[in-house]
């Protein structure tokens, strides 16, 4: 009977043929005479043979793939959907557009100062509400047409278009008033009260200078034909697939930061690796020269590599930390969130999951950023015994003996919300299991960033991780203020609101200094984090390469400096 | 074929569901003894033992967290067979009534539960699967609902093809003229008939269930991370497949194992 | 009539299309969220703000015009805008369907090479060491999931070996691991319906005729077992290459290639509904295009099956 069903489920007519349908299984009718005709084989074995003949000659043809001199090709590891500066947040955008915009100043990475860039000198105003830059003369954008103040203006403005809703660039601009044309070749921004880090974020990608006629005639699809001053023009680019980068040939105008007057490459190539585990076999193979984010284990083995370096680049900004949510309990009493601060085995951390290449962070502020006050480095040592005496002083106990911490009938169970990017999964599991021996639980889920931010906003987590770069401390407001949209340990501490929001005012930097240091000895005597790493760039590079360095943002290549040696055999 | 070769077949034969069955059992037993087997649970790390290949050290070696890769194997036992038989249920409960009201039933009836059932087959089940969880959310419960849910069109169209060859049975007429109504008929003369072949194919199906939540869990839609569902364990496996292989391999062939068992058993069911 | 079964048949796979997005457009109406609401969720929009892209994008309209809307934009081959990138749905399908399409045809071709290899021999040689061999080659290709079987290949291939690239996408040698452990995995179906209408046929009666007359075992084999045996063969591939979208997404994570798999993946991971729909459409007419097609074929093979009454 079962043998019949099957084949009549075997008629002709496939939409009636649910066992076709999942392939599963044949009417695989047993018995019958078998005639045992003379094999035919040979038919297949020649037919077989061919396509194998094919396939390896396939394979061997494959290998021989040209490329023309002097074109370096550099690997992205995230394909963001825009990449207009202006619009968009992600730090990716920037390793190719940095060279193909300027902007009005740069930050010296090794003096921490400003230099010049498409602005000569500049003069602030006693009350730092206005700054006046006088620009470079005969500079051009990419499509012939002249730099000149009007330009800044546009370019300011379209930022801060409510129509052209930008993401990152309009919000590095803070209290932006508006600017003024002085003549050609001055220009003035004004702001509605003196904000420290405007220096700063003008010296970055995300305020670079842009055509405004390009921008006006490009319109939407501006990202695909950007036009600015910068050394590289951006010859083609293909969402998801490819950007193409070309010299500049009229550049002459570049900051004392570049070594170079003009670009050394014939070509640069950008292509999109956003899986982990192609990086490294890319550049192994010779497809890419440069490499970012190669992960930790990779690295490890490609530094005894003879043909490839890795190029540890330590980015400036906030650590790769997690935020404790102070208003959830039991994270709500500080003996708890000191035990578990305690309790986590750090260096353990960054031996097994990031290799010993990260700096162990104990801050807010990675170790690289202006403002960092080593003394944080005193804090919480690993140290599971104070741990549990403080969990044990909270009035936790094991009472029902299943290895979890409880009280008053509530289990120690704490709701971590991880991203999956940045080894932060990796990281939360060995962080799991140290807590485990405390008699902590933890239940995490991987989520995407935009579900992230919405569990945050309601406020439904106790452990949320995070990092983000930056080369000024006013990074620490966007954390730890009050009323900042990332406050996610949901601190609401009115004295260091004052010190953030005054920080972010003087212009002396010594007193800024000052003050943020208070802010970082708050936060870790709060217990508002848990610091893990000082994020690194981990950059793989092939040894022909010459050249090679970063701006202060960590992130971004100055790609008129670098050279490709031959290919030697 | 000769007598002796025909009974060397037979043993042989016998013998394939016999070690299908023998590692079915053998599965059950570790995801049931788990606790009791490996107490320290699978997520206890020990990074001093990271790494470590299998040898007198450890058994199937540690991950690269030094966790031991047999403790995780046992207790990832247990969350993939109980998903996957959850899941398998699921697509019983919902197939088997559905293909039974329309095999049994026929007329408009049939017409249009098969038509809806032409629509949802005409998705891969695991595109199908994915999209319930874009919908559901990701997790092991979600994972569940869409693998049963993914399933659940195959059986009931299985169901309703059993279902109408029973149905139009000549000693179902007589049943018809006696005047029993359609549900009775479909209830106590077409499900006992229909019965074997359904368990069967049910259970071909758990193969291919099984397969569908560990890739739920390998694409990174399933279980939280550090869990040791199988499929996720590959997964984490995967950025250290040069340094431990280990990690990769027995999990790996756990499931195939498990799945070729299952097939295999439901092949000699015939 | 032939025009009549090719008629009928070309009419019923447009049904099957028609239902399959309708379910696509019901499921999406049944998610929870708001897609304006994703949409501006980041960006911290005022209530007001989400309520005018919701009028925007047409989704306060009486549902039957919105599926009266969607039908038509169908059929102008418009899946609607991703939620997470603003583009329109088809292009970013069609960017990424090149490089699944040459995994599935690859995988396709080897499936079939390897599933004649293992049924042919099985069916001619019943019984034997060979038919057990090959038949348990078909049942392992069946119950291995490519996500290990990947793996395997990747470390003995690309890691030890060195022959293929372990990842990427770019050249045919990035090809061959995976499309051979994805041909292996759908060649098991394959084999088995080969093996079992191979020997169905084997004993029917115009074969032991066409013996009995004289022809050569070679004549026998392509002249009457192949044309009656690939019948059912050719319909099984049909519908393994529908699913080869299934096994191409867990295929193109193990191997970091691009395609509609990791496309639809991120889209499930970031809830970008309309990228998800627009996917499940792309592989239902896929399928549905297949399966007529292989019908249309066997159709023209096998005359007896024009008669068919439905």
């Amino acid at each position: 009977m079962a043998i019949r069903v099957r084949c009549v489920a075997v008629l002709p007519g496939l939409w009636h043929n649910s066992l076709w349908a999942r392939g599963q299984l044949a009417c695989a009718q047993k018995g019958g005479t078998s005639t045992k005709p003379m094999c035919a084989k040979s038919h297949n074995r020649f037919l077989v043979c061919l396509v194998l003949v094919a396939a390896l000659l396939a394979t061997l043809l494959a290998g021989c793939a040209s490329r023309p001199t002097g074109q370096l090709r550099y690997g992205l590891t995230l394909a963001p959907s825009g990449i207009d500066p202006h619009v968009n947040a992600s730090s990716e955008l920037g390793i190719p557009l940095t060279s193909v915009y300027d902007t009005l100043i740069y930050l010296d990475p090794e003096t921490g100062e400003f230099v010049p860039g498409l602005a000569e000198r500049w003069e602030i105003s006693g009350d730092g509400l206005a700054y006046t830059f006088y620009l470079k003369e005969g500079v051009k954008f990419h499509d012939g047409t002249a730099f000149d103040a009007e330009a800044v203006r546009f370019n300011l403005d379209r930022i801060t278009s409510e129509a052209l809703a930008s993401q990152k660039a309009r919000f590095m601009l803070g209290p932006y008033d508006r600017t003024e044309v002085v003549d050609d070749g001055t220009v003035r921004i004004l702001l509605k009260q003196p904000y420290a880090p405007l220096m700063d974020s003008l010296s970055q990608v995300y305020l670079g200078m842009a055509s405004p006629a390009a921008v006006q005639k490009w319109g939407a699809d501006y990202q695909l034909h950007q036009v600015g001053t910068g050394p590289f023009v951006m010859a083609e680019y293909l969402p998801g697939d490819h950007l193409l980068l070309r010299p500049n040939p009229d550049y002459d105008w570049g900051p004392s930061v570049y070594r170079q007057r003009r670009a050394r490459l014939a070509e640069i190539e950008f292509r999109f690796f956003t899986d982990a585990a192609t990086r490294s076999p890319a550049l192994e193979s010779g497809e890419a020269d440069v490499m970012g984010e190669i992960p930790p284990q990779d690295a490890r083995r490609l530094e005894s590599s003879t043909d490839l370096k890795v190029q540890v680049v330590p980015i400036p900004g906030v650590s790769l930390m997690f935020f404790l949510n102070m208003t959830r309990p039991p994270l709500d009493d500080l003996r708890v969130r000191q035990a578990l601060l305690y309790g986590t085995d750090r260096k353990a951390i960054i031996s097994t999951v990031f290799q010993d290449l990260s700096p162990l962070a104990y801050g807010p502020l990675a170790a690289n950023t202006l403002g960092y006050d080593p003394a944080v480095q005193g804090y919480y040592p690993y140290d599971p015994e104070k741990a549990a005496d403080l969990l044990a002083e909270a009035g936790w106990a094991d009472s029902d003996g299943d290895g979890t911490l409880d009280k008053g009938g509530q289990r120690l169970v704490l709701d971590a919300v991880l991203m999956g990017w940045g080894s932060m999964p990796e990281a939360s599991q060995l962080m799991a299991s140290q807590w485990q021996a405390l008699g902590v639980q933890v239940e995490s889920r991987v989520v995407s960033y935009s579900e992230a931010l919405q569990i945050a906003g309601e406020g439904m987590y106790h452990l949320i991780p995070f990092n983000l770069s930056g080369s000024d401390p006013d990074i620490l407001r966007k954390f730890f203020h009050s009323t900042a949209s990332f406050n996610w340990s949901r601190t609401n501490d009115a004295e260091m609101d004052g010190w953030l929001d005054e920080a972010s005012r003087l212009t002396d930097r010594a007193q800024r200094v000052t003050l943020y240091g208070r802010v970082q000895h708050r936060v870790m005597e709060q217990a508002l984090i848990l610091p893990i790493r000082d994020y690194v760039n981990l950059n793989g590079v092939s040894s022909r390469v010459q050249d090679l360095r970063y701006d202060g943002q960590g992130w971004f290549p100055w790609l008129i400096d670098v050279g490709l040696a031959p290919a030697g055999k | 074929m000769s007598a002796r070769a025909v009974g060397r077949r037979r043993r042989r034969v016998r013998l394939v569901p016999a070690v299908a069955a023998a590692w079915l059992l053998l599965a059950g037993a570790m995801a049931l003894l788990a606790p009791g087997l490996a107490p320290e649970g699978p997520m206890t790390a020990d990074p001093a033992r990271a790494l470590l290949p299998p040898g007198a050290g450890s058994p199937l070696g540690t991950d690269f967290l030094g966790r031991e890769v047999w403790v995780r194997l046992v207790w990832g036992a247990r969350l993939t067979l109980t998903v996957g038989a959850v899941a398998a249920g699921l697509a019983v409960a919902i197939g088997l009534p559905l293909g039974l009201a329309a095999g049994s039933l026929g007329g408009w009836v049939d017409s249009l539960l098969m038509r809806l059932v032409d629509g949802l087959l005409a998705f891969p089940g695991l595109l199908l699967a994915m999209a319930v969880m874009a919908i559901l959310g990701v997790g092991m419960e979600s994972a569940a609902i869409a693998a049963g849910l993914a399933a659940a069109p195959a059986y009931a169209r299985v169901a309703r093809s059993v279902a109408h060859e029973v149905r139009i049975q000549p000693y179902l007429d007589a049943a018809r003229a006696v005047g029993c109504s359609p549900w009775r008929i479909a209830i106590r003369h077409i499900l006992p008939n229909a019965g074997p072949a359904l368990v069967s194919f049910a259970g071909a199906q758990l193969g291919s269930i099984l397969l569908m939540i560990g890739a739920l869990n390998f694409l990174g839609l399933g279980d939280s991370p550090g869990s040791p569902e199988w499929g996720m364990m590959l997964a984490d496996g995967r950025g250290y497949l040069r340094q431990a292989p280990w990690a990769s391999l027995f999990p790996g062939l756990a499931l195939t194992l498990t799945v070729l068992a299952v097939n295999l058993l439901g092949d000699a069911w015939e | 009539m032939a025009a009549r079964y090719f008629f009928r048949r070309a009419l019923g796979a447009i049904f099957v299309l028609w239902l399959a997005a309708t379910l696509a457009f019901v499921a999406l109406k049944l998610t929870p969220g708001d897609p304006a609401q994703a949409l501006l969720a980041a960006s911290g929009a005022t209530p007001a703000e989400i309520a005018e892209r919701r009028a925007h994008l047409g989704l306060d309209d009486p549902l039957l015009l919105q599926y009266g809307r969607y039908l038509a934009e169908l059929v102008r081959l418009d899946l609607g805008e991703s939620w997470l990138h603003g583009r329109p749905v088809g292009r970013m399908i069609v960017e990424q369907l090149p490089s699944t399409l040459a995994l599935a045809l690859a995988a396709t071709a080897v499936a079939v090479l390897l599933g004649l290899l293992l049924g042919l021999p099985a069916a001619l040689r019943r019984g034997t060491w060979l038919d057990t061999l090959a038949t348990s080659c078909a049942v392992i290709g069946l119950s291995t999931p490519t996500y290990w079987s990947g793996l395997l290949a990747i470390l003995v291939f690309s890691l030890y070996l060195r022959w293929f690239p372990s990842a990427g996408q770019g050249s045919p040698a990035h090809l061959v691991l995976p499309a051979a452990v994805l041909g292996f995995a759908m060649s098991g179906a394959i084999a088995r319906v080969v093996r079992a209408q191979v020997a169905e046929v084997l004993s029917a009666n115009y074969v032991i005729a066409a013996h009995a007359k004289g022809l050569t075992p070679r004549r026998v084999l392509f002249v009457h077992i192949l044309r009656n045996a690939m019948g059912p063969a050719l319909a099984v591939t049909a519908l393994q290459f529908g699913f080869m979208l299934s096994g191409a997404v867990v295929t193109e994570s193990v191997f970091a290639r691009r395609g509609l798999g990791k496309l639809v993946v991120q889209a499930i991971i970031w809830r970008d509904l309309p990228v998800v729909r627009g996917v499940m459409l792309v592989a239902a007419i896929a399928f549905v295009l297949t399966s007529l097609v292989s019908d249309l074929a066997r159709g023209w093979l096998d005359p007896r099956l024009r008669e068919e009454q439905q």
